[in-house]
């Protein structure tokens, strides 16, 4: 069974990119723009994901909020969430990181390590 | 047409002087009226033309550029050769195909780095865009200019000194911050020499726009920023240094921004006293309570998050004071905020105000210690 993504962005370009890097792997990618999109999402498959990957700036709710939301999920599986993002500065970085985010990409990223990056998140939470 | 006529002659003026200014009214309304239709016309052409050209190049960069395995060589990128024949289609014989072309470029090198971002470059100098760059760059029209300016910076390729240099100071705001932006990211001995020179404010936006443009250049060569701490004229320069100072944690020109604190200027002040904070200059704690009482609302609003910042614990007991005794609204919400920072040495004082404070200040102390919201 192939592990199930969901990535949370608003840029036109970067999901096309992720979807053909990740796609190579056989990850199912589902995409949604915004925050608001990405909470409805979670709720109707009742967080049925192995890995989720977000930007933080994006319209109605931040990435900071989706990544608090899901680490402090009290039942359920574990889902890890990496946060790829144009901020990088050392504070969006450590906020990212107290708050649970188990990876973070600044944007541009390099193709391969995104990809090694996800591989070994999935294979750190023993995903499907 | 004749009746009308004979009837205008025969007007009085102020009719006659009514109808001229109705004519010309209603004839410039359907001017308006005109050029915003076929400026809307046009623009739905172009999104359309633009829709169905984007999946072509996007096809075209994704199977020839991005996912290309023979391209993941050890060859140095720009020696490698792309298979750009796939990329010579007719619809990029059209500027505004080429344009477009351009322009998804730079979406992607704005997305992806490394070997495939370098691609990208080679991509578009193969294809000869730069061409069209240093084209538009020649242009007499300004927006032609930022164009370029942005396109050849994104693509990091090389603009001559004294093309760019006069740029930076031209009146047009726009494209001196495009040239400004261009010439740090593009100069690599001294990308900082147009601050000497730079007579009009930076505006906070052009902040930004810098600041990103700086962090995010690799292999910049960073000066001292005290120089300019000190003697720049351009209050914005300094205040944009002190920003500077702290992203690279420069501590060498900390004389500089300790000196800052006797400036007359306030909003200068804050600056400097904001950058002490968050350089966590301890040395600095007692100065700075020292001078609280006799700053301005700003200043001693960026002393208490200064001592929030540095974090010695030392001063817990001034915060608390403020916390509870200060009438202004923003001094109680930013010595609580403090106090939360301090939080190690001051849990008894936290515990203590949580639960004796008014429902204000609980309020406050309740949305300091929310981790998710920043002020």
């Amino acid at each position: 069974m192939s592990n199930r993504i969901l990535l949370v962005e608003d840029d036109e370009v970067m999901p096309k990119i992720m979807e053909r890097i990740l796609h190579k792997e056989e990850y199912k990618i589902e995409h949604v723009t915004n925050g608001k999109e990405a909470f409805q999402r979670l709720e109707d498959t009742n967080y049925d994901y192995d890995l989720i990957i977000t930007d933080i700036m994006m319209p109605y709710a931040s990435g900071f909020e989706i990544l608090s939301k899901v680490k402090t999920r009290k039942d359920g599986k574990p889902i890890p969430v990496i946060i790829v993002s144009n901020a990088g500065n050392e504070e969006m970085i450590l906020e990212g990181f107290k708050l649970g985010a188990d990876d973070f990409l600044k944007k541009p990223v390099i193709p391969g390590e995104l990809l090694i990056r996800v591989k070994r998140l999935l294979m750190q939470y023993g995903a499907r | 047409m004749e009746y009308s006529l004979y009837d205008f002659r025969g007007a009085s003026l102020n009719i006659q002087i009514a109808i001229v200014f109705i004519v010309i009214a209603v004839t410039f309304t359907i001017i308006a009226y005109l050029s915003i239709l076929r400026g809307r016309y046009k623009a739905y052409r172009r999104e359309k033309k633009l829709a169905s050209l984007h999946p072509v190049i996007d096809n075209l960069l994704m199977e020839h550029i991005l996912l290309n395995d023979e391209l993941a060589s050890d060859v140095p990128a720009d020696q490698v050769v792309l298979p750009i024949d796939v990329f010579r289609l007719p619809v990029f014989e059209h500027r505004w195909a080429r344009q477009a072309l351009i322009d998804r470029l730079l979406d992607y090198r704005n997305n992806v780095r490394g070997a495939m971002g370098e691609q990208l470059r080679n991509l578009y100098i193969q294809l000869e865009l730069d061409k069209d760059s240093i084209r538009k760059m020649k242009s007499r029209k300004w927006d032609k200019k930022v164009q370029a300016l942005v396109e050849l910076s994104s693509m990091n390729m090389s603009i001559a000194d004294v093309t760019i240099l006069p740029l930076t100071n031209s009146s047009n705001r726009e494209l001196r911050a495009a040239a400004r932006h261009a010439y740090i990211k593009l100069s690599k001995n001294e990308p900082f020499k147009f601050f000497d020179v730079v007579t009009e404010p930076l505006l906070m936006w052009d902040q930004v726009e810098l600041f990103k443009i700086i962090s995010t250049t690799e292999h910049i060569a960073i000066p001292n920023f005290a120089q300019w701490i000190t003697y720049s004229t351009n209050k914005s320069i300094v205040s944009f240094c002190l920003k500077l100072v702290v992203h690279y944690n420069q501590i060498s020109a900390l004389p500089a921004v300790l000196k800052l604190l006797d400036t007359k200027d306030h909003y200068l002040r804050a600056d400097a006293i904001n950058c002490l904070g968050k350089l966590k200059m301890e040395s600095a704690e007692e100065k700075l309570l020292q001078m609280y009482d006799s700053q301005p609302l700003n200043c001693r609003l960026e002393i208490l998050k200064a001592i929030g910042r540095i974090n010695s614990g030392k001063h817990v007991d001034f915060l608390r004071q403020e916390f509870l005794h200060a009438t202004d609204f923003d001094v109680r919400k930013n010595a609580a905020k403090s106090i939360i920072r301090n939080q190690w040495a001051a849990k008894g004082i936290v515990e203590e105000l949580v639960e004796t404070a008014t429902a204000e200040n609980k309020l406050i102390l309740k949305h300091s210690m929310n981790p998710l919201i920043k002020f």
